[in-house]
């Protein structure tokens, strides 16, 4: 089927990104905004903007009877997701493939499959891929405690109903097993009503590492190679890159070709992510799959030169993958950082503020995919990310080097943003040698925080000569008074 | 003429001159003789001062002034201590609600005049996906909720105003 326009149902940055592909392959273009939402660089980009409503803005992009509607009432034969809101809703493909709208992304089967974690992970385990050595309780109640001591120390145990973290226990030592499994019982039924557990083995500072693959729906897939994504706060990446410091290349071979596998034995359609956890050992299990563009795409997009979202849409049109795997190239190092209003010092709190002034870095090898334009207002109606910074350079050290200066030249003015926070990582002697793990920010966290030289008095002086009235105050008064600096009325 | 600027939570008082030729600070560091001049850029300035010389950029806002400078962002508060003082009749802290962090009112309680006991829920906020409620600091009379149910407000913005307690 030809696609000739498209409704992104997103916003923000991804919705930018998406509408400049879109337009560059001749379609004609559409963005979903909500009245409280401030112009953004999506709208002066789309031929067409259709207001959305909602209690809240958010609740108004989760809306999917609405956005069905708005797509037929616009005309529009292709809706683009992006990522989080309705991306990975089954729902809402059905709904669109019932109104004979195109959804750019895989089935809504494939949706299901990946959206629940453990029937994905005995798919994948099924067709022989690695999993983390688990035993879930459900399976033979009655034996449990002696499966859980297979899987050996040491083990994870979690709720089977559970999620952030609550509930879980880390046993180390055999003699604790039984103990340890009654306390996460009685706070599985504390926190969720549900006492039933698993157990997984549990892998000591584990870095993330994840596969870009895009299939075309008929078992053909390739991959764009992995993203090393172990630098989170709060469980969220904030830093990634591409290609894995980790990896030699036997085991990115390995690993990129067992996310393609995974993605085959589904009959992929689309942009997809395979996520792994990756053992200091070098063992890796798989964890997820992310059915959508990833907010990290353009790292990938960097080393092989491929448009992602041009591979997506094409592969939506019916025109099948552009590329043989032996066509994709891996050349250089990128990395990203996402540019977050929020205060790193504080615990990651969320800042809102107005932007007083944008200057974003520009250059050789410097990518910007921002959501934000100069003037705008930074509220909590939405996520924190404003931007994402992406560099690539010939190898890591020099792509570190880029990033650290385009971040430091990254001016945002009137909201707190996490720049400072980011080049701090990017200077942290672990970072440069590639040795971490997803605990490293929790882990660093006084280092990459400390204060840093105190220049309070030169902030001072430059606050109070550009506060006109204080400057036009002082020199009102007569000049012998003006002089005395102790002077106080 | 003195300001009183805050940074990373510190307040510092200050004193602005003019020798006749340049500005001087009084800080409690000592003087610092400093000058500002635009460069070409938006909100760009260089900065002398203490014996150095830093290109920085430079907005102002309403309660504070940003600047950019050595590849950092920097927030400097501006207290005006004459305001300070005009301002200070507005009851005491004991009042008022001030919102811990920015979010979202998820419901409101009670209404202007409402007779309130301590502990008594006001209203209930959303901040960083975490539902809170928030309770009256004593027994009192609401005097002002200035925000509605799904409006958003920002770190330290009033939430809640009780009456100043008659003597």
């Amino acid at each position: 089927m030809t696609i000739s326009k498209l409704l992104v149902a997103n916003r923000g940055e991804i919705a930018a990104r998406v509408l400049r592909t879109a337009k560059a392959r001749g379609l004609a273009t559409a963005v979903l905004s909500h009245v409280a939402e401030q112009e953004g660089p999506a709208h002066l980009i789309a031929d067409e903007i259709v207001m959305i409503e909602g209690p809240t803005p958010v609740a108004a992009y989760l809306d999917i009877p609405q956005i069905v509607e708005a797509a037929k009432k616009i005309g529009a034969d292709a809706v683009h997701p992006g990522y989080g809101f309705l991306s990975e809703n089954a729902a809402f493909v059905a709904a669109l493939e019932e109104a004979g709208v195109t959804f750019i992304g895989p089935t809504s089967e494939t949706i299901d499959l990946m959206g629940d974690k453990v029937r994905a992970r005995v798919f994948v385990e099924e067709h022989g891929f690695p999993v983390a050595p688990s035993a879930i309780e459900d399976d033979d109640p009655a034996s449990f405690v002696e499966r859980a001591r297979t899987v050996g120390y040491p083990l994870l145990i979690k709720p089977s109903a559970g999620g952030g973290g609550k509930g879980m226990r880390i046993v180390r030592e055999d003699s604790t097993l039984e103990t340890e499994i009654e306390t996460a019982r009685r706070e599985g039924v504390r926190y969720f009503g549900d006492g039933r557990l698993f157990v997984e083995c549990y892998i000591e500072r584990p870095r993330h590492i994840e596969v870009q693959v895009m299939g075309d729906g008929q078992g053909n897939v390739v991959h764009f190679w992995e993203r090393e994504c172990s630098i989170q706060r709060r469980f969220q990446k904030i830093i990634e890159e591409t290609p894995s410091p980790a990896l030699t290349p036997e085991q990115r071979d390995e690993i990129c070709e067992t996310a393609a596998g995974i993605a085959r034995a589904v009959k992929y359609r689309g942009a997809g992510t395979v996520e792994f956890i990756y053992a200091q050992d070098g063992a890796f299990y798989f964890l997820e799959m992310n059915t959508r563009l990833q907010v990290e795409h353009p790292v990938t997009e960097l080393v092989t030169g491929f448009d992602l979202v041009a591979e997506q849409l094409r592969v939506a049109a019916g025109e099948g993958l552009s590329a043989a795997q032996a066509d994709i190239p891996q050349t250089g190092h990128s990395i990203e950082l996402r540019i977050c209003a929020e205060d790193a010092t504080a615990d990651f709190r969320p800042a809102i503020g107005d932007i007083l002034l944008l200057d974003e870095p520009m250059g050789e090898g410097i990518r910007v995919d921002s959501g934000i334009l100069d003037g705008g207002k930074v509220t909590t109606d939405f996520d924190p990310m404003l931007s994402k910074l992406i560099v690539h350079g010939p190898d890591r050290a020099q792509a570190i080097a880029r990033a650290r200066n385009a971040v430091q030249n990254y001016v945002i003015l009137g909201v707190t943003t996490n720049t400072g926070y980011l080049d701090e990582i990017l200077a942290h002697p672990d970072f440069a040698s590639g040795d971490v793990s997803t605990g490293f920010l929790a882990e660093q966290s006084e280092t990459l925080t400390a204060p840093g030289e105190d220049v309070s008095d030169l902030l001072m002086a430059a606050a109070a000569l550009s506060d006109e009235r204080l400057v036009s105050d002082v020199m009102q008064i007569p000049e012998m008074y003006r002089k005395m600096g102790g002077w106080r009325n | 003429m003195q300001r009183i600027f805050q940074i990373d939570g510190e307040e510092t008082e200050c004193w602005l001159g003019h020798d006749g030729s340049r500005f001087v600070l009084n800080t409690p560091n000592g003087t610092v003789a400093c000058q500002l001049d635009p460069t070409g850029l938006p909100g760009g300035y260089t900065l002398r001062a203490k014996g150095v010389v830093r290109e920085l950029r430079l907005a102002v806002g309403p309660e504070a002034t940003f600047v950019h400078m050595n590849g950092r962002t920097y927030e400097v508060g501006r207290v005006d201590p004459a305001e300070r003082l005009a301002g200070s009749d507005g009851g005491t802290g004991d009042d008022r609600l001030v919102a811990p962090m920015p979010g979202v009112v998820v419901s409101v309680a009670v209404k202007p005049g409402d007779t309130v006991k301590e502990g008594q829920p006001l209203l209930v906020i959303e901040s960083m996906k975490l539902e809170t409620t928030l309770t009256a600091p004593r027994d009192g009379v609401v005097a002002e909720m200035p925000f509605a149910e799904g409006d958003s407000f920002g770190l330290k913005d009033i939430l809640a105003q009780l009456a100043p307690e008659e003597e």
